[in-house]
């Protein structure tokens, strides 16, 4: 229904004083419905193009790219977008904010109202449905966002840095709060991050991109390691002091390292099992 | 640390002393030069007599009408150029931030004209109206045109970009971008564009009075400059400066009201 | 409004075509209507020839422009001189600024137009009441472009001057006036085409020479063909003395990080 396929596909951008630019070398990743899939990569390694080409925001210039079985034609509602910097509207309340999409969608005020209050109890934003965006904090702010998104019940939701302007505390309740939402309705996940720690302790796979031009390095599975050792029962200290969750950290980080100080190359993609 | 607190303090006293005691040492240099009689009365009248002028041509008529007549005609001649500069180019400026092609095409007529001094178009005006009340709006209109234009267009492409593509991702319709989003985000730099049309099309209205009108106070004070009668002059002038200033300040207050609640840091 | 670097043919060609249009339908309409009330092309580029070679209104197209733009390059150096040592005396020191700066701001709602009338009560219809005029028009810009210069510069790099010991002279020259030259430069802008601006009207009230005689000769004589050229040449003067500020700013300000 809404698993995401990647075949083949490449970017490549046009500069500014001539010649060509490969943002991305051939891509090929299949991403099953419901999985949370987490992209940690250096700076222009091409991660976040990846994701704008779900989102539609871009297209490949070869290679096709479907989610759900049909080809990306442009943005909608399907597929939702966070934003690093929020992107609320300055201009509108908390309120007029998570309401937007459905306003969009031709739905009734009347009917907006209590799907809207029902967000704003769950991500704990009632004493600010009134207020302005620039009045909330950044982690508030990232709540409206996130509220925003899941009202249009997505069947794809597409994170681009979401937690990277919020401080380290806020961070970690953020990660929390997101595991409770995706495991309450699952959905597939595409959540780029800078954070070994962060990416480890959210996703089901975690891929490896290497830079300059983009591709896939590897791709190292959690998911099996999380339902043996039950990390979505633990609080995030507990699972973060656990072996295998450190073993795979480290891992993730070896790969980057790697990533920086290797030449150009096609890397095919290997999915290993952090055993 | 309360004393680094009361030396500021002490000091912004001293200078708003020293900023009262500047105004009226000006106001007791004038007046006393005045008195005195070193320059003759057709030059520098004193600030009374500029007060009584004033006060006289609320009820008595100098150059046609009383002073409140002149106001109101300048009013009317600076609100229709003004409002219909407004109207018209602050869609321009819209159009011309989010339709490349249609900046294309306008944009070279646009720099031609812009360079144009509004006063520069006086003898089209007085070709095409005579003395009529279209020279003087077409003079204001041409001084406030090019400032609603160019400041909307600022503010149409200062959108950010990401606020867009959000919103596209959330399934907003072209439409519903323009109103939710494009307008919003240009508001402050169009209500900024206005307000600098209007103080241009002020300013451009009294100029066009001094030389093409039969009524207004542009016309009021260069018909004092013709009977030397100096004090209605500085009269006029005072009154021109101070609905220039009223001007300003209503839309200031509109400007605030706008964009109060969003405007944040 | 400049497109960038890849749409820029398409922006000519769309820009040209609307002007074709536009010049055409001017021509085809000034076959119809009132000769008096728009001139034909073909009348516009006759009275151009003629003003250019024979001359009207007492002089050639070069007298005029000369005449015109001397008075506005004199007034406007002696306006934004006198606004600059002000402006930074005021920027500078806060208690001038509490003397000067009341005054200003009285002076500064009354429009430089309004002035011309009081100008010629005290000067007469010469050129001193013209230079007066062009005074005020060009003062108050650069007058607050420059104190608001100084006051914006990082107070950091006063504070890393005066450790260093540096004396009042040298703070001027080498921080005060580098550091506001940018928005000193904005200012003179504007001050440069409120001057030209200035000049014209006051041209138009009365003198014997210049583009302001001009037009106003042309609006007698009912010669709207001339009206036209008169304007052009003022709104091209105009540009052509800021592109030479705009050159002379940025050869000044060489340090500076220009947008492409």
């Amino acid at each position: 229904m809404s698993g995401i396929i990647f075949s083949e596909v490449t970017r490549t951008f046009k500069r500014d004083k001539g010649g060509d630019y490969v943002a991305l070398q051939p891509i090929s990743l299949q991403i099953p419905d419901g999985e949370f899939v987490a992209i940690v990569g250096p700076s222009g390694c091409g991660k976040t193009t990846l994701l704008r080409m779900v989102a539609g925001l871009d297209s490949p210039s070869s290679g096709a790219l479907t989610v759900g079985g049909r080809e990306v034609s442009g943005p909608g509602p399907d597929r939702a977008v966070v934003f690093q910097q929020f992107a609320l509207l300055p201009w509108k309340t908390v309120r007029e904010n998570i309401g937007f999409g459905l306003k969009c969608r031709g739905m009734r005020a009347a009917a907006i109202r209590p799907l809207v209050d029902h967000y704003l109890t769950m991500m704990q934003l009632e004493a600010h449905a009134d207020a302005y965006p620039h009045q909330l904090s950044g982690g508030m702010q990232q709540r409206v966002a996130i509220a925003r998104s899941f009202i249009l019940e997505p069947s794809v939701l597409l994170m681009d840095e979401p937690f990277g302007a919020l401080d380290a505390q806020t961070r970690i309740e953020m990660q929390e709060e997101l595991v409770k939402l995706t495991k309450a309705k699952p959905r597939t996940v595409l959540f780029i991050t800078h954070s070994v720690e962060e990416a480890t302790y959210l996703a089901d796979r975690v891929v490896v991109m290497a830079g300059r031009p983009g591709s896939i390095l590897e791709i190292v599975d959690v998911a099996s390691l999380r339902r043996s050792e039950s990390w979505n029962d633990r609080a995030v200290e507990e699972v973060m002091e656990l072996e295998s969750f450190t073993r795979i950290r480290t891992r993730l980080w070896r790969l980057l390292r790697t990533v920086d100080r290797s030449a150009d190359g096609r890397k095919t993609p290997q999915l290993s099992i952090a055993s | 640390m309360s004393d680094g607190a009361s030396e500021t303090g002490r000091r912004s006293v001293g200078l708003t002393a020293l900023s009262v005691l500047s105004v009226s040492g000006f106001l007791g240099i004038w007046f006393a030069v005045a008195q005195s009689g070193l320059l003759p009365k057709m030059v520098l009248p004193s600030p009374w007599d500029v007060v009584t002028a004033f006060q006289h041509s609320l009820y008595t008529p100098f150059a046609g009408a009383t002073m409140s007549q002149h106001l109101v005609a300048s009013l009317g001649r600076f609100l229709s150029g003004f409002l219909l500069a407004v109207a018209l180019g602050v869609p321009t400026g819209l159009l011309m931030g989010w339709f490349a092609p249609f900046r294309y095409a306008i944009a070279p007529f646009f720099e031609t004209f812009r360079f144009i001094a509004p006063l520069a178009w006086v003898p089209f005006a007085a070709l095409w109206f005579g003395t009529g009340i279209g020279g003087p709006i077409l003079i204001v209109f041409s001084g406030s045109f090019a400032a609603a234009v160019i400041n909307t267009f600022q503010g149409a492409r200062m959108t950010d970009p990401r606020l867009i593509e959000a919103c596209r991702t959330l399934g907003a319709s072209p439409w519903r971008l323009i109103i939710d989003v494009l307008l919003p985000s240009a508001t402050p730099s169009i209500i900024a564009g206005v307000r600098i049309a209007a103080a241009l099309g002020w300013q451009s209205l009294i100029g066009a009075e001094l030389i093409v009108a039969s009524s207004g106070v542009g016309y009021l004070i260069v018909q004092g400059q013709g009977s030397v009668e100096t004090p209605i002059v500085m009269a006029g002038m005072a009154t021109i400066g101070v609905v220039g200033l009223l001007i300003d300040w209503a839309l200031r207050l509109v400007e605030l009201s706008v964009t109060r609640n969003w405007r944040g840091a | 409004m400049n497109p960038d670097r890849s749409e820029r043919p398409k922006a000519l060609m769309i820009g040209g075509v609307c002007v074709a249009v536009v010049l055409l339908g001017w021509w085809v309409s000034s076959l119809s209507t009132d000769a008096m009330r728009m001139p034909s092309p073909q009348a516009v580029i006759e009275a151009a020839q003629q003003l250019a070679t024979t001359g009207y209104a007492g002089g050639t197209l070069l007298t005029h422009v000369i005449y015109s733009m001397k008075l506005a390059l004199f007034g406007f150096l002696v306006a934004s001189g006198s606004a600059v040592v002000i402006g930074l005396a005021m920027g500078v020191s806060r208690t001038v600024e509490a003397l000067i700066g009341p005054i200003i701001a009285f002076i500064r709602p009354i429009p430089p137009l309004a002035w011309i009338p009081l100008a010629i009560i005290w000067f007469g219809l010469g050129d001193g009441a013209k230079i007066f005029v062009i005074w005020f028009t060009a003062f108050v810009p650069t007058l607050i472009n420059t104190y608001t210069g100084v006051r914006t510069i990082d107070p950091t790099l006063i504070a890393a001057a005066r450790v260093h010991g540096a004396g009042t002279r040298r703070l001027l020259l080498d921080v005060y006036l580098p550091g506001a030259a940018p928005m000193i430069f904005a200012g003179l802008r504007v001050s440069l085409q409120a001057s030209w601006m200035a000049l014209v009207a006051a041209e138009l009230i009365g003198a014997f020479y210049g583009l302001g005689r001009v037009l106003m000769t042309a609006a007698q004589d009912i010669f709207p063909a001339m009206i036209l050229v008169a304007m052009l040449a003022v709104a091209a003067s105009g540009a052509l003395m800021t592109l030479v500020l705009v050159q002379i700013e940025r050869l000044s300000l060489p340090w500076l990080r220009r947008p492409r």
